[in-house]
């Protein structure tokens, strides 16, 4: 195992593209980091540089201490699992777990050996004469897996690998992942624009857009303390709740009020988690009606438009006690709200 | 069963009925005009050059209002005691009605004739009516089974009836032989065949109809789709029937019948022309030529591949470079035939001008046995090669670069990439130009024609070339035909073989 450190990454493509724009990164020894973000933004072609795939256009890429910025992939001992699992079609499954042992000359008994046992691990042994035409998706995926873990590398890198999965399955294999993971105390890279992939699996989580990384950290922090709007808005599900306004040093005033010490009289952000409305009546509280009730079971989401025209998300446990229609007040839990500066959205308190 | 399909049922037994009283009757008229008129009229016109027909031969009686036509075509005179069947005989300048060969047709023969395939026709019906659960099936079926069995005894009938005459006028001065093979040539048992061929289709489509009629009984919808689909592929059909079917049906007749242009006659000679055709050495040498000329294709496959890689390369002007390497396969065959006839010329040739430049002997590729089937192979891979880098480039292109980069991940080095994934990814593709390409170079004319003529000493006799000048040159149609049947089978053979491999390939994951 071994840590992976990228710094001031760079990669332009042909036509003046940015893919990756100065990034710095560190993958601590057996750590799980999700790199997420909107489609575009980089995170690929990072893991693509890390796999050797593409060649930065400046930066260095560090596995282990070593450099191996300009090594081709296959002496980087990094193994990859694809979006679309990347199996050979004309080989077995067993064939595929141990082609990076074939190609590598391992003897047949040993390779053997460890094709079955990385079978075992993923439980898929019993699946090792077939073609990957005649596996499930989760098969194939574990298949994959196995072939990625087949040789013991210092660094696995993932590639939205749950994406052509169905949500039952993806759920399933999340899970799985997180005890492969704790298991092998590999050092792992995530790419996965499902924030919530991220946030679930992930030891830690950047954030990333236009190809820069935004914010990095563990996810609780993350979604706690975003450093940014944009952050804020990415992680967390529904999105957070946005109102514009301005901060008069103590306090937020617009649509939505709430105490705010940011010692700054400038146009923000207000942003507030759906859980952190608190619904109640209508006095010295913003007015807003109610235009959705979604209940989940164990608590329910409630679709607000405020008298301004914003609309609002708010989570409350259990069942909702307001119906469609209806006239509520709402405000912001103490402490809860998250201000940002307006146009740049960096964030105030 | 509901009371729709009942009457259906009935309605088709009725019919079945009915048609069965038609041929018998038929039948006993003399249904087996086509046959009787062709067989009579072969018999006068290989009598020909006889001396008058002295008598009536036993067995033919005279009705009063006989009389010798002077047209062709037989004629029937009915008389007391029957039908008599009567054709002209000419004399050797085939100028003067000498006589005539008529043939007696009795109630009682005709009706034994008839009777006893209706009874068998009834019986199997009647077993059929048994075995079949529709009604209307087992009817269909049984009016298929009588009215072949029908028309099959009336025929043969006629053949006897007629070979009985033939036998008889035979010492008048015909040659015996030639009567005996006309009376026996069996167009009347071909007559028969064909007969109970075509009714059991009929009897298949009536049956089918009335089965799928009873499967889709109140669902209108299936019905106008089911009719729908037919109206679409009815075009197509028929032009498959007309331009396929029916012409490969012709060659496989020519090829078993003595087939002249000019003669009218085309006896039946079962497979005397394949035996002549084993015993040719040309033809063997033929065969061989072809399977020699054929091994361009995998060499051209393997330089197809390596311009296809080359070519993958996403650079700059690469697609200016493919097009340039296709353009062979679009131009002309023959002009490219005329041109590298220039290349390769013994004394012009630019082949030969580097030769002598480089102080090397001049070689007349063309012209020299050892070095002229080389040189149309090389010909023909040049042609190739555009097509087949293309179809190669396409396979490449199909897959996943997520496949490759997964190899190169694994740690496989470029040529572990190539023999591990690219080239068994490839297989369908390398199987599919494989056999195409054989089959193709079986089916090479051009280049031979323009270029060689087969010469020389044959060196490039190939098999398509060699059917071609058996037809028009030496006019053995018949010959030709029982070669093409050979090629066609080598060919069917081949693309079974292609079938097969393409459905053994996994699907692709």
């Amino acid at each position: 195992m071994a840590a992976l450190s990228l710094s001031r990454l760079v990669k332009h493509f042909a036509g003046g593209v940015i893919g990756v724009d100065d990034v710095t990164l560190t993958v601590g020894d057996g750590a799980f980091t999700a790199l997420v973000g909107p489609s575009g933004c980089g995170k690929t072609t990072i893991l693509r540089c890390v796999a050797g795939l593409e060649e930065p256009t400046s930066g260095e890429v560090r596995i282990g201490g070593r450099d191996v910025t300009w090594l081709p992939p296959r002496d980087r001992d990094v193994a990859m699992v694809f979006q679309n699992y990347a199996l050979y079609p004309h080989l077995t499954v067993a064939e595929n777990i141990g082609f990076p042992l074939k190609v590598r000359k391992t003897a047949p008994v040993e390779a053997a050996r460890r094709v079955r046992q990385a079978a075992e691990l993923l439980e898929i042994g019993a699946l090792l004469d077939r073609k990957p035409a005649q596996l499930s998706g989760g098969q194939r995926q574990r298949a994959a897996l196995a072939r990625a873990l087949v040789r013991e590398p210092a660094l696995f890198l993932f590639d939205e690998p749950l994406s052509n999965l169905d949500a039952q399955v993806r759920a399933q294999t999340r899970a799985e992942l997180v005890a492969l993971h704790r298991r092998l105390g590999a050092t792992m890279l995530y790419v996965t624009h499902d924030q919530v992939e991220a946030m679930t699996m992930a030891q830690s989580v950047a954030v990333m857009a236009g190809g820069r990384v935004l914010q990095e950290g563990p996810p609780m922090a993350l979604y706690r303390e975003p450093a940014s709007l944009a952050v804020a808005r990415f992680i967390g599900s529904p999105s957070i709740n946005t109102v514009a306004g301005r901060t008069t040093g103590t306090r937020f005033e617009g649509a939505l009020a709430c105490d705010a010490r940011v010692g700054a009289c400038t146009a923000a952000v207000l942003a507030v988690r759906p859980e952190h409305l608190v619904l109640g009546p209508a006095i010295d509280a913003s007015r807003a009606s109610v235009v959705l009730v979604e209940p989940l079971g164990p608590e329910s989401l409630v679709r607000l438009r405020l008298r301004s025209g914003e609309d609002l998300v708010a989570r409350v446990p259990g069942e909702a006690s307001c119906r469609m229609g209806d006239e509520v007040g709402v405000r912001v839990a103490p402490g809860a709200g998250l201000c940002f500066r307006a146009g740049d959205g960096a964030r105030l308190a | 069963m509901t009371a729709a399909h009942r009457r259906v049922a009935v309605l088709l037994v009725a019919v079945w009925a009915a048609a069965s009283v038609g041929v018998a009757w038929r039948a006993l008229r003399g249904l087996d005009r086509s046959a009787r008129s062709h067989e009579a009229l072969a018999l006068a016109r290989t009598l020909r050059g006889t001396t008058p027909v002295p008598a009536w031969p036993a067995g033919l009686t005279s009705g009063d209002s006989m009389a010798v036509r002077t047209e062709e075509t037989p004629l029937v005179v009915r008389g007391r005691s029957g039908e008599l069947i009567t054709a002209p005989v000419k004399d050797a300048d085939d100028w003067d009605i000498v006589g005539a060969v008529g043939v007696a047709a009795r109630w009682r023969e005709r009706a034994a004739a008839v009777a006893l395939p209706l009874a068998a026709a009834f019986a199997l019906g009647a077993m059929l009516l048994v075995a079949v659960p529709t009604v209307a099936g087992s009817g269909a079926a049984a009016l298929a089974a009588g009215a072949a069995a029908i028309l099959g005894s009336a025929a043969l009938t006629t053949g006897v009836r007629l070979r009985a005459a033939a036998e008889a006028l035979a010492p008048a001065g015909g040659d015996a032989a030639s009567l005996d093979r006309l009376a026996l040539r069996e167009p009347s048992l071909a007559l028969a065949t064909l007969a109970l061929v075509l009714l059991a289709a009929c009897a298949a489509v009536a049956i089918g109809a009335v089965r799928w009629h009873a499967d889709t009984a109140g669902r209108p919808v299936r019905v106008r789709e089911t009719l729908g689909a037919w109206g679409f592929i009815a075009p197509s059909l028929v032009h498959l029937a007309v331009f396929t079917i029916a012409p490969v049906a012709f060659l496989l007749w020519i090829s078993v019948h003595d087939w002249d242009l000019l003669a009218s006659d085309r006896p039946f000679v079962g497979l005397a022309h394949f035996r002549e055709l084993g015993a040719d050495p040309l033809f063997w040498r033929a065969l061989r030529n072809g399977l020699v000329y054929a091994l361009y294709v995998p060499v051209t496959m393997v330089a197809a591949l390596a311009a296809a890689l080359l070519l993958d390369q996403p650079l700059r002007g690469i697609k200016v470079l493919r097009v340039v390497v296709f353009l062979p396969y679009v131009a002309s065959t023959v002009a490219v035939a005329l041109v590298w006839q220039w290349l390769l010329h013994r004394d012009f040739g630019l082949l030969n001008a580097a030769l002598a430049a480089m102080h090397l002997p001049r070689v007349d590729w063309l012209g020299n046995p050892a070095t002229a089937l080389p040189a149309l192979m090389l010909v023909s891979a040049w042609g190739q090669l555009g097509y087949m880098m293309v179809v190669y480039l396409a396979g490449l292109q199909a897959i996943p670069a997520s496949l490759l980069e997964a190899a190169r991940l694994d740690g496989a080095d470029a040529w572990q990439r190539f023999r591990l994934v690219l080239w068994p990814m490839l297989r369908p593709v390398s199987t599919y130009l494989l056999l195409t390409g054989i089959i193709w170079s079986f089916h090479g004319f051009t280049l031979v024609y323009v270029m060689t003529e087969g010469g020389p000493a044959h060196a490039t006799d190939v098999l398509v070339y060699r059917i071609y000048q058996t037809a028009w040159e030496f006019r053995r149609f018949d010959v030709a035909a029982a070669m093409s049947v050979v090629l066609c089978l080598l060919l069917l053979a081949l693309t079974a073989l292609q079938w097969r491999t393409v459905k053994g390939e996994p699907a692709d994951a």
